[in-house]
């Protein structure tokens, strides 16, 4: 039973920050129609740069504000700048820019903080002995007070989507962008905002995650994440942000799960395996679970 | 009245007929300087022709990619592993069973094509971002798998194949001190047989169908262009040719490692160069193969080498800007207002209805550059 | 001075001009209609006007010129386009449709009578309030994106061919209720039809568009009496 929790627990820790990460991705494509693939390197540049401020005595809550500010800032000139030119050309145009960013920031990070790997500091206590004990299980602070932060992050921006103007007028331009245009709405703006949102989350996601194990601040950290991530965003429904946040959350359930019992997968083929699976959903549903099904007018 | 003087200089464009002398006359010239270009390329010292045979390899790579991405716009981030497959399909029957590693190539090509056909399944009910990471999934599975099997791959430590068996047969008069220019040759080979079919299969009834998938699919269903049939075959011819490239890979390389050689980062790398040379051309790859290979040998030296990404990563923000179709697609667009070739008037049958298809869209869509412009095209 | 007045008005989609320089004008309170074929280049004009497209030309609203605008400040200016297929929000409510066509008004009392003020007029459209859009049918949905785009209280209402796809019985109901909304708010509108029977019966004026340019003009009556204009350019 307590190695069952342990499992949960971990499982849970990642599920959300998978769950996090998914719900950015799905935003950026219901707004721009493409996926994000810098959202990962996006993350781990804020994150250093939250490391970078720690190193310098910032208090940690600072750094968290400040790199997720840098965050939004990130998301919203990379829409205005790289994003809105190109998408007007085509798919495959955008994604390769989007490739290209990514390539740029990782090598950047290389660059700018070296090539070791750091560790990060907790913005909760994070000490051997800070948990508490659950059913035998150890539940450490940092993860429960990330899957608080995470709920907190995750409700709100539903609040935003469902029940305020600017929520309204998001949802607006990802189902019609020419209309929302022509009811008044500021599509542009809009769009950097839905940018910006999302690679502020993609922030705090890695401002989080980064402390849970030593060590683990370096240039490949963050790209295993966003390909959990994007499975779980498909896996949901690129469309449904509610079915990314479910499918994250379940994928790191079962992640933790399998690769605590089941000894034979270990290491990354649980994503080789996570995308098979995947597969397999998108070939019997390809709009994903809770996605819907595009018509396309001939 | 004087007659206008109709010895003028010509006006530029220069129209050149096909099949004209004039053109026959280009097109030999043009292959024998490539010819000509190829021996001065082995006549350098042994660093410079290995880097030009790893050019070669991945221009051979980028070709097959080139055939579903840039034609058929299904755009695979999953070719490394198909590049892999081939890799290791050669050194393990060079290895484990002796094979001449010439003919392992076919084997390699063979075993591609089907696992092509196989994962190209898939591309018949996902479609345009789905389908892409689904092959980025491909591309993560791959060196996993290889590590998972170390009875047959060697697995993290690798697999070293036999030299002997690599060695320069003595035909060719090449000793073993310069069998370094045995790899090369191979590779020229290798991709001018690649290019050859690439051309053909692109100038054709596939070429049409392949270019109707990536601009008009709805319509190209429409017209009742069989879409499962070129979407499968297209993966199917991309994956080997990737394949045979890896196989080449191997003999130059002579010890693989799955976790260092096949991993996304080489998919990644494919559709730069990819990008760099131009989708959709036949030159372009090789543009591409050259693009990936030097320009991290340039920027080397600058610290430490971690440039590398951030130089390939402006070069296609850059290039999606300024140049979306890449350095062949400029060069097209520059030479067109020097030297046109004017295509034979159709003398031939009733055109076919995918033929039909594209000829109208060209006139609702005036596209003189050919490229397309819905969904996977680049511009 | 007229509402709206369009002079000399060229565009079109890159290289392609549509508009070989068409110029009209609607007064306040007017109902205008644009008539003309397919590819005549009337939806291109409304796309110009509401600057969806660029164009060259001048566009002026009571004297202000409004040529080059982002289509969400034409609307601020007044202008509100119901386009060509509806342009439904499909996946977001009826009421959620309604408040996005609000999206330029900062009065949120007005708003809500005004969203109670529909709901009275369409009880069909209060009835499926909470309702995705895009279960709506056709009829129904061309009120909604009536209703969406005066809920800008626009001083001139774009409408492009709002007939289109709808069975007579329903086109009927739409154009007495563009007449109602002339009649009661005051809203002028430029319609562009097809249906050029029907268009001219509601209309005080029109023009007939033929390969982007303006071939007549006048005043609907005199239109509507000429057979030669009938016969030759309305196919009736």
């Amino acid at each position: 039973m307590q190695l069952f929790l342990e499992y949960l627990f971990d499982g849970i820790s990642n599920g959300a920050i998978y769950a996090a990460l998914a719900l950015a991705l799905v935003m950026v494509f219901r707004g721009t129609g493409t996926i994000n693939f810098a959202q990962g390197e996006m993350a781990l540049f804020t994150t250093y740069i939250a490391w970078g401020l720690t190193t310098k005595n910032v208090p940690i809550i600072l750094c968290l504000l400040i790199a997720t500010g840098a965050g939004f800032v990130l998301g919203a000139v990379t829409e205005r700048v790289l994003i809105r030119p190109i998408e007007r050309k085509s798919l495959l145009a955008t994604l390769i820019v989007l490739l290209g960013l990514f390539l740029a920031l990782n090598s950047l990070d290389g660059i700018l903080w070296g090539n070791e790997n750091y560790t990060m500091a907790s913005l909760f206590p994070n000490k051997v002995s800070s948990f508490v004990s659950v059913g035998g299980a150890r539940l450490y602070w940092a993860n429960l007070g990330l899957w608080i932060l995470v709920a907190v992050i995750v409700g709100a921006m539903f609040q935003l989507f469902n029940h305020t103007r600017l929520g309204l007028h998001m949802r607006a331009t990802a189902s019609n962008r020419e209309s929302a245009s022509l009811s008044g709405i500021a599509v542009g703006r809009i769009l950097m905002l839905g940018w910006g949102f999302s690679a502020a989350i993609g922030a705090v996601a890695g401002i989080l995650l980064t402390p849970l194990s030593p060590d683990s601040l370096g240039v490949g950290e963050m790209f295993p994440i966003l390909i959990q991530a994007s499975a779980a965003a498909l896996l949901g429904g690129l469309d449904s942000p509610g079915g990314a946040v479910i499918a994250g959350l379940m994928l790191g359930v079962v992640e933790a799960l399998l690769s605590g019992y089941v000894s034979v997968i270990g290491g990354q083929l649980e994503e080789a395996i996570a995308f098979v699976a995947i597969v397999l959903v998108l070939l019997v549903r390809p709009q994903g679970l809770f996605g819907s099904k595009e018509v396309e007018r001939v | 009245m004087t007659a206008p003087d109709t010895r003028a200089l010509p006006t530029l464009p220069l129209q050149i007929n096909q099949g004209s002398p004039t053109h026959r006359f280009l097109q030999v010239f043009g292959l024998v300087l490539l010819v000509a270009l190829a021996f001065l390329g082995s006549r350098a010292n042994s660093f410079q022709v290995g880097l030009l045979t790893q050019a070669l390899i991945y221009a051979t790579a980028i070709a097959g990619l080139n055939l579903v991405t840039g034609y058929t716009g299904m755009l695979s981030i999953g070719h490394s592993a198909f590049f892999g497959i081939g890799a290791y399909t050669t050194g393990i029957l060079v290895t484990e069973r002796n094979w001449n590693p010439l003919t392992t190539f076919i084997v390699a090509f063979a075993l591609c094509f089907i696992v092509g056909l196989i994962v190209g399944l898939p591309a018949l009910r996902i479609r345009g971002i789905n389908l892409a990471l689904v092959t980025l999934a491909l591309a993560v599975a791959f060196p996993e798998l290889i590590d998972r099997f170390p009875g047959l791959t060697g697995g993290t430590l690798g697999l070293n194949v036999t030299l002997t068996s690599l060695l320069p047969p003595h035909w060719t008069g090449i000793g073993v001190q310069n069998r370094f220019e045995y790899y090369y040759w191979i590779s020229v080979v290798v991709l001018a047989l690649v290019l050859v079919l690439c051309a053909n299969l692109t100038r054709g009834r596939t070429g049409l169908a392949m270019r109707a998938t990536r601009d008009r699919e709805t319509a190209a269903t429409a017209v009742g262009i069989n879409l499962a049939w070129i979407k499968v075959f297209t993966f199917g011819v991309s994956a080997a040719v990737t394949g045979v490239a890896g196989s080449v890979f191997a003999m130059y390389l002579g010890s693989l490692s799955a976790d260092s050689s096949f991993t996304l980062t080489l998919s990644i790398t494919l559709i730069t160069g990819l990008v760099i040379g131009g989708v959709a051309t036949v030159i372009g790859p090789i543009i591409g193969g050259l693009a990936v290979i030097y320009i991290p040998h340039w920027t080397e030296g600058i610290h430490q080498g971690e440039t590398e990404g951030l130089f390939f990563g402006v070069i296609l923000i850059i290039l999606m800007f300024v140049m979306p179709d890449g350095l062949m697609g400029l060069t097209k667009r520059l030479t067109r207002h020097v030297v046109r070739i004017k295509p034979r008037a159709p003398t031939g049958p009733r055109p076919s209805d995918e033929e039909l298809l594209v000829a109208h869209d060209q006139i609702a869509h005036p596209d003189p550059e050919g490229k397309g412009d819905t969904t996977l095209a680049l511009s | 001075m007229s509402l709206l007045e369009i002079t000399d008005l060229r565009g079109g989609y890159g290289p392609s001009m549509v508009l070989h320089g068409i110029s009209l004008s609607v007064d306040e309170g007017e109902i205008v209609v644009v008539l003309g074929a397919n590819g005549a280049g009337k939806t291109t004009t409304m796309r110009a006007i509401s600057g969806l497209i660029s164009s060259k030309g001048a566009i002026t609203l009571d004297g202000r010129s409004i040529s080059g605008l982002h289509p969400d400040k034409v609307v601020g200016a007044g202008i509100s386009l119901v386009p060509q297929g509806r342009g439904t929000f499909a996946k977001l409510s009826v009421e959620d449709n309604l408040q996005v066509g609000a999206a330029k008004r900062r009065d949120r009392a007005g708003v809500k009578d005004d969203l109670e003020q529909w709901y009275e007029v369409f009880p069909r459209l209060a009835e499926r309030k909470k309702q995705p859009a895009g279960t709506l049918s056709g009829g129904e949905q061309q009120m909604l994106a009536i209703a969406r785009a005066l809920m800008n209280r626009p001083r001139l209402l774009l409408c492009d061919e709002p007939s289109l796809g709808l069975a007579p019985i329903v086109v009927r109901e739409v154009f007495a209720l563009l007449t109602r909304i002339n009649t009661e708010q005051k809203t002028a509108m430029l319609i562009v039809e097809q249906n050029a029977q029907l268009a001219l019966e509601i209309a005080s004026r029109a023009y007939v568009l033929e390969t982007g340019t303006v071939v007549t003009e006048g005043t609907a009556a005199s239109l509507r009496d000429s057979d030669a204009v009938r016969r030759a350019y309305l196919g009736y």
